[in-house]
C-alpha cells in the first residue's frame, strides 16, 4: 500500500497564529511551497504519491442494518446515484443541519424566483429541504458523518392536500478516508469528499451551488475509473459465497470504428470458481500481511489475474482482445457501477467496502 | 478554352467579332453546363447529402442499436451542424425525423440538439413539427427541448404567419404542467389582436386559479389585456418584470460560434426575444470552473453565541482602498468563497498579511480545483474551446502571484502534474510563466518533478520553445536566489532552519536544489545547441542564464560557483556572432571577480565557503582557452580543449591555423579587422591582415574593439 509518506513534522493544527515576517528566522514561513509546505496542507500531493490501494481488506459483510436507520438505508439502496467528489467543508457543522434545511429551502425558492415576473404570494416555499445525519454510517473514528439531504415538493399541478414527494435527494460520504489526509486538514474543515445525488439536475446544481458560497468547497464529477471497476467486479465477486451475485455483467467499449460495445455476462458459479483460482495462497499471504481474517487482503494482482482470466476466456471464443478495450459498466445482483460515475448499491452489507473504494477514488482527485 | 474565347471578345462592332462571341457564349453556356452537372455529381457524392438522404428516406422502425450506419451519417450531421450550421433543407430532413419518430425516441433528443441553423429556419419545418407533438408518443421532455428550440431560433424562422395560422392548436397544450411555461412564452410571441378570445381568456383565468399567480400565465394574460381590455377583468400588478425565465437553451453557445464562424449574415439577437438576461447562463457551460465566484459577505455566520462575545466585523466587500483597509485590520471578515479574492489586489494584500491558515487552504482548493477541472480532469477536450477563458484566468492568477511576489501550492501541485501531459505548446507563455514562479524544489525531488518532462518537451519542441523555457529557467533561478537573497542574508551560513518555520530546507539542501537546476540547465544547453545548429537566439537565452549563475555568491550571496559546461563554453567562443563572444567573456570576467572575492573571503574569515579545486581547474582552463585563442593566436595548442592531430590541421591546408581564431580572424570579427585595415592604410591595395598583428597596430585594434561596445572582451584582457 502506497501511503504518502509524510514524515515531516507537522505544524500543530491549531498554530494559526498570525506570524510577522521577521528577518531573524531564516527560510521564513511566507515562502509557501506545496513540497515545503508539506506540514501545512498535508500531503505532498504534488507527487502525486496518492493512488489507489494496490490491496484491500477483502468485503467484509458488515451488518450496518443495525446501525443504520432502515429508512435511511432503503433510500440509499433505491436509487442510481451520480457522483461527485468534494473539496472539504469550511464551517460545516454537524450540529447546525436544521438551520441549513431552512437556509437551502429558502436558497432554493430564492433561485427558482430569480427571474420571474411576481413573487407567488403568501405560498410558502414550494421546496422542502431537510438535512439528516445518517449515523453508523462510518468506519472509523475519523470518518465524519455521512450527511443525507431530501428535498420534498409538490407538484405544479397538485391539489391542496395531495402530499408532498421526494424529488430529490443527495449524501455526503466518507467511509474508511485516508487518515494522514483527514488529520492534516485543519479542524475547521469537515472532509466529506463523495457526494451522490439522485434527482433533477437543476436540484442538484442548485444544491451544489448553495453549498460552494456557505462552506467554500468545490464540486467535480467523479468518474468511476477503467481500475476501480475492476476493483468492483473482483469485489463483489468475492462475496459470492455470502450472498448471491445471480450474475456478473460487464459492458466494455473497444475502439474501433464506428465503437464496438461488448455486454458480457458471466455466470456467478463459473466467475466464483475463477476469483477462486487466482487466490493466492492464504498461508503465502499471511507471510508477507500482517493479521489475516476471513480472506485477509485482495491484491492489484489477483485482481489483475481475474480480469486476464475473463479477458482471456472471451478470446478463446470470440476472438477479441478486451484488453484493447476498456471497462465501462459493471452489475451485480450487489449493485452497479458505470464509467460515468453513476452507481447503485443494492446491497446494504457490502455498502460499505464499495463507499470505501468509492472515497478513495474521491480524495485522489483533491487538488491540495 | 471559353474563358480564352471571351477574352477575345471585345465590344467591337465588326462582323467577324460578333461571330466570335456568338461562339463564345455558346460554349460558356456549355461549360456553365458541364459545371452544373459537376456540381451535382459532387454534390451527389458528398457524404452530408448522402446522410441526410439517410435521414428523409429512412424506414420507420429501423433499429437504433448496433445500426452503424445511422451512426455514421447522424455523427456526421452533427459535425456538420456544430461546425458550419444546417442549411434550411437540412432543418427541415432532420426535424422531419426527428419528430415523426421513425426510429424511436432515442435519436429524438440527439438530433434537436444539433439543429443549429446557418441561416433560416422554415416555416414549413416548424409547423410539421407542431403538428407532430400531438400526434407521436414523444416523451414530455423531449417535447420540452422542442419548444424551447422553436423559442431560440424563433428570429431566425422565415414566416410565421402558418405557425399563428395553428395558434389554437398550441394554445391547447397550455394545460400540460410541463409545457405550460414554454407554451405561454411561445404563445406570447405569436399572439395578435385576432388571437385573444373569450374561452382562451378563461381557460388562463382557470389555470391561474390552480396554479397560483404564475408569472408565465401573468405575462399572457397581460398581453391579452393591451389587445382586449374588456376581456381581461384581472388587474396586474405594476411593478411585474418584464421578461420569461430564460430556458437556458443548450442551442445558445453552439449558435454564437456558428455564426461568429459564418461571419453572422443573419442578424438576429443571439439572446431570446423577450427574455431578461440570464445571470446564470454561464454557469451552466461545461467549462464553468474557471469563473471567479463573486466577492460576497459570509452567509454561513458562526453561532450567535460567538457572535455576541465578538467585536463587529467588517466585511471585505466593504473595502475599497487601503486607508481603509488597515483602519480596519482588526475586525476584517474574510468572504464567503475564498476564490473571489484572486481578483482583487486588495484583498490579496489582507491575505499575505494575515497568513490565516484556513483561509489559504480554502483559496488553494479552489484554485486547484479549477486548474485541475479545465486542464487535467476535462475529458471532452473542451481546452481549445474555452481557451480564451483559460488564458484570462492564467492571466488572471499570474498577476495575483506577481503581486504576492509568490506561487499557491496548488498551482505548483497542479503544474508537476500537468507537465508530463503539456503538448508544449497550449497556453505556453501563461504556462512557462507559472512555471517559472515555483518555489525551490528539493533535490531529492526535482528531477522526477522537473526535469524529467521538462527534458522529454525540450528535446521534442520547436526552437521557440527552447528558448522559452531557457528564459523560464532562468527566471526560476533570479526568483530562488533573491529569495535567498532577502531571507537567508542575515543568518549563519549553514543553520537548519527553526523548528516553527514550515519550510524544511537547509542552506546547503537550497544550494543543492540550485546547483542541480544549473547543471541540468547546461545539459540541457549543450544538447540544444547541437540540435538547432548553435543557432544564436539561443545562444541568447543561454548566456542570459550563464549571467545569473556567474554572479551567485557577489549579487545573491550564494556561496556556489558552477562553471558552464564545454558544450555552451565553445559554441559560444566559436559563435559568427561578436555579441555572444562579448558575452562570454563578460561571464568569465564575472567569474573571474566571483572567485577572486570568495578566495579572499575565506582568508579573512573562517565561515567562508570552500571552493572546489575542481571549479579553481575549470575556470582557469577555460580562460587560458579563450584568451590563447583570441588574443594570443594559439588555437590547437597541446593542452587546449580543442585539440586536433598535427597531421589533419596540415591536411586541411589552412595557413596558420593557430591564428585562424583570434580576434582578427574570427569570423566574428573579422569585418571589424578588415574596417580596421582600411581606416590603418588606406593607400594600400593588397590587404593583409596578418600585418594588424604587430605589436603596434594590434594595441590600436584592441582599442579599436573595445570602443565598439565589446566591454566583455575589454573587461577580461583590459586593453594597453
Amino acid at each position: 500500500m502506497e501511503r504518502p509518506h509524510n514524515s515531516v513534522v507537522r505544524t500543530p493544527i491549531n498554530s494559526v497564529v498570525v506570524q510577522r515576517r521577521s528577518k531573524n528566522k531564516s527560510y521564513r514561513q511566507s515562502y509557501r511551497s506545496c513540497l515545503g509546505a508539506a506540514s501545512r496542507l498535508g500531503l505532498t500531493p504534488a507527487l502525486t504519491a496518492r493512488r489507489l490501494n494496490s490491496s484491500r481488506r477483502a468485503p467484509k459483510s458488515h451488518n450496518i442494518t443495525e446501525k443504520v436507520n432502515p429508512e435511511h438505508l432503503a433510500l440509499l439502496m433505491k436509487m442510481e446515484w451520480k457522483l461527485s467528489y468534494v473539496t472539504p467543508l469550511y464551517q460545516f457543522k454537524h450540529t447546525q443541519l436544521k438551520s441549513y434545511s431552512r437556509q437551502l429551502s429558502a436558497f432554493i425558492a430564492a433561485e427558482k424566483q430569480q427571474g420571474l415576473a411576481v413573487e407567488v404570494e403568501g405560498s410558502q416555499s414550494a421546496f422542502r429541504v431537510s438535512f439528516s445525519v445518517v449515523h453508523g454510517m462510518m468506519a472509523t473514528e475519523d470518518d465524519a458523518e455521512t450527511v443525507l439531504i431530501q428535498i420534498n415538493s409538490k407538484p405544479l399541478f397538485a391539489g391542496q392536500d395531495e402530499p408532498q414527494r421526494s424529488v430529490w435527494s443527495g449524501w455526503l460520504t466518507c467511509i474508511n478516508g485516508n487518515s494522514d489526509y483527514l488529520h492534516s486538514l485543519p479542524t475547521d474543515f469537515i472532509c466529506l469528499p463523495l457526494f451522490g445525488s439522485s434527482g433533477p439536475e437543476v436540484l442538484t446544481s442548485l444544491v451544489k451551488s448553495w453549498f460552494q458560497q456557505m462552506f467554500d468547497c468545490c464540486f467535480g464529477p467523479l468518474e468511476i475509473s477503467h481500475t476501480s471497476l475492476q476493483w468492483l467486479v473482483a469485489l463483489w465477486t468475492n462475496c459470492h459465497t455470502e450472498s448471491s451475485i445471480q450474475h456478473l455483467k460487464m459492458i466494455w467499449t473497444l475502439p474501433v470504428v464506428p465503437p464496438l460495445q461488448i455486454t458480457y455476462t458471466v455466470n456467478p458459479q463459473d466467475a466464483w470458481e475463477l476469483w477462486s483460482s487466482v487466490r493466492k495462497d492464504p498461508q503465502e499471504q499471511s507471510k508477507g500481511g500482517d493479521a489475516v481474517e476471513e480472506g485477509g487482503n485482495i491484491d492489484i494482482e489477483e485482481v489483475t489475474r481475474f480480469m486476464q482470466g475473463l479477458k482471456s476466456h472471451f478470446y478463446r471464443h470470440f476472438r477479441l482482445d478486451l484488453s484493447a478495450g476498456s471497462l465501462k459498466q459493471v452489475s451485480t445482483a450487489l449493485g452497479s457501477a458505470k464509467y460515468n460515475g453513476r452507481v447503485k448499491i443494492s446491497n446494504s452489507r457490502y455498502m460499505i467496502t464499495t463507499l470505501t473504494l468509492l472515497t478513495e477514488c474521491a480524495l485522489l482527485k483533491m487538488p491540495v | 478554352m471559353a474563358a480564352k474565347l471571351n477574352v477575345s471578345a471585345p465590344s467591337d462592332s465588326d462582323p467577324s467579332s460578333l461571330i466570335d462571341q456568338t461562339a463564345s457564349s455558346r460554349s460558356s453556356n456549355r461549360s456553365l453546363r458541364v459545371a452544373e452537372k459537376e456540381r451535382r455529381k459532387n454534390e451527389a457524392e458528398d457524404p452530408f447529402v448522402l446522410a441526410l438522404k439517410y435521414f428523409s428516406d429512412v424506414k420507420a422502425g429501423t433499429p437504433v442499436y448496433g445500426n452503424d450506419e445511422f451512426e455514421n451519417n447522424l455523427v456526421l450531421v452533427e459535425r456538420v451542424a456544430y461546425s458550419k450550421g444546417l442549411s434550411p433543407e437540412a432543418i427541415s430532413v432532420m426535424l422531419e425525423f426527428a419528430m415523426s419518430l421513425r426510429m424511436g425516441t432515442t435519436p429524438c433528443v440527439r438530433v434537436l440538439k444539433c439543429l443549429i441553423p446557418t441561416t433560416v429556419v422554415p416555416q414549413q419545418a416548424v409547423v410539421r413539427a407542431v403538428v407532430w407533438l400531438g400526434v407521436g408518443k414523444i416523451p414530455i421532455s423531449t417535447q420540452v427541448l422542442f419548444i424551447k428550440w422553436v423559442l431560440t431560433v424563433f428570429d431566425m424562422i422565415d414566416a410565421k404567419d402558418q405557425l399563428r395560422a395553428v395558434y389554437g392548436f398550441i394554445f391547447s397544450y397550455v394545460t400540460d404542467e410541463n409545457l405550460c411555461p414554454f407554451i405561454c412564452h411561445l404563445l406570447y410571441l405569436l399572439t395578435r389582436k385576432e388571437s385573444v378570445r373569450v374561452f382562451r381568456v378563461r381557460k388562463l383565468l382557470e389555470l391561474q386559479t390552480k396554479l397560483g399567480r404564475q408569472p408565465f400565465l401573468l405575462h399572457l394574460l397581460s398581453l391579452y389585456k393591451v389587445f382586449c381590455p374588456e376581456l381581461v377583468t384581472l388587474s396586474i400588478p405594476s411593478r411585474m418584470r418584464s421578461g420569461f425565465r430564460n430556458h437556458n437553451s443548450p442551442w445558445k453557445s453552439a449558435l454564437i460560434a456558428v455564426q461568429k464562424r459564418n461571419g453572422s449574415q443573419v442578424a438576429l439577437s443571439t439572446s431570446l426575444p423577450f427574455t431578461i438576461k440570464d445571470k446564470t447562463s454561464s454557469r451552466k457551460r461545461k467549462h464553468c470552473h474557471l469563473e471567479l465566484p463573486v466577492l460576497s459577505s459570509l452567509v454561513n455566520k458562526q453561532a450567535p453565541t460567538d457572535l455576541s462575545s465578538s467585536r463587529k466585523v467588517v466585511p471585505l466587500v466593504q473595502l475599497h482602498t487601503l486607508t481603509q483597509l488597515l483602519e480596519n485590520m482588526h475586525r476584517i471578515e474574510l468572504p464567503a468563497q475564498m476564490g473571489s479574492l484572486l481578483g482583487s489586489s486588495l484583498a490579496l494584500q489582507y491575505l499575505d498579511c494575515v497568513q490565516d491558515e484556513s483561509a489559504l487552504l480554502r483559496l488553494n482548493f479552489w484554485l486547484g480545483y479549477a486548474l485541475h477541472e479545465e486542464f487535467l480532469f476535462c475529458g471532452d477536450g473542451g481546452g481549445s474551446q474555452t481557451s480564451e477563458e483559460a488564458l484570462q484566468f492564467l492571466d488572471k492568477l499570474l498577476s495575483s502571484q506577481h503581486f504576492l511576489q509568490e506561487a499557491f501550492p496548488s498551482s505548483e501541485a497542479f503544474l508537476y502534474k500537468f507537465l508530463s501531459v503539456w503538448d508544449g505548446s497550449l497556453l505556453r507563455p501563461q504556462i512557462l510563466s507559472l512555471l517559472s514562479n515555483i518555489p525551490v524544489v528539493p533535490s531529492s525531488q526535482i528531477g522526477q518533478l522537473l526535469f524529467e518532462p521538462l527534458m522529454q518537451l525540450f528535446f521534442t519542441s520547436s526552437l521557440f520553445f527552447k528558448c522559452g523555457l531557457m528564459e523560464c529557467l532562468n527566471n526560476m533561478l533570479l526568483k530562488w536566489l533573491t529569495w535567498h537573497s532577502v531571507y537567508a542574508l542575515e543568518d549563519d551560513l549553514d543553520i537548519s532552519l527553526n523548528s516553527h518555520t514550515s519550510i524544511n530546507m537547509t542552506l546547503s539542501g537550497f544550494k543543492d536544489s540550485v546547483m542541480e537546476l544549473v547543471r541540468f540547465v547546461g545539459r540541457l544547453a549543450s544538447v540544444g545547441l547541437q540540435l538547432e545548429g548553435c543557432h544564436s537566439l539561443l545562444l541568447s537565452f543561454i548566456l542570459d542564464f550563464y549571467e545569473t549563475v556567474c554572479d551567485t555568491f557577489l549579487k545573491y550571496g550564494l556561496p556556489l560557483v558552477v562553471m558552464p559546461p564545454p558544450g555552451v563554453f565553445y559554441p559560444a567562443l566559436f559563435s559568427p556572432d561578436p555579441v555572444s563572444v562579448d558575452r562570454l567573456a563578460y561571464i568569465m570576467h564575472r567569474y573571474k571577480v566571483n572567485l577572486t572575492s570568495a578566495k579572499s573571503q575565506e582568508k579573512v574569515t573562517t565561515q567562508a565557503f570552500h571552493i572546489s579545486r575542481q571549479t579553481f581547474r575549470e575556470f582557469n582552463h577555460y580562460v587560458v582557452v579563450i584568451v590563447n585563442c583570441l588574443w594570443n593566436s594559439k588555437m590547437f595548442h597541446p593542452g587546449m580543449g580543442v585539440q586536433l592531430g598535427e597531421e589533419v590541421l596540415l591536411k586541411s591546408n589552412v595557413p596558420q591555423y593557430w591564428a585562424s581564431f583570434d580576434l582578427v580572424h574570427h569570423p566574428a570579427f573579422m569585418s571589424y579587422a578588415v574596417d580596421f585595415h582600411r581606416r590603418c592604410w588606406p593607400e594600400r591595395k593588397d590587404m593583409d591582415l596578418n600585418s594588424i598583428k604587430h605589436s603596434k597596430p594590434w594595441s590600436w585594434y584592441l582599442e579599436y574593439l573595445y570602443s565598439q561596445g565589446y566591454d566583455g572582451l575589454k573587461q577580461l584582457v583590459p586593453g594597453p
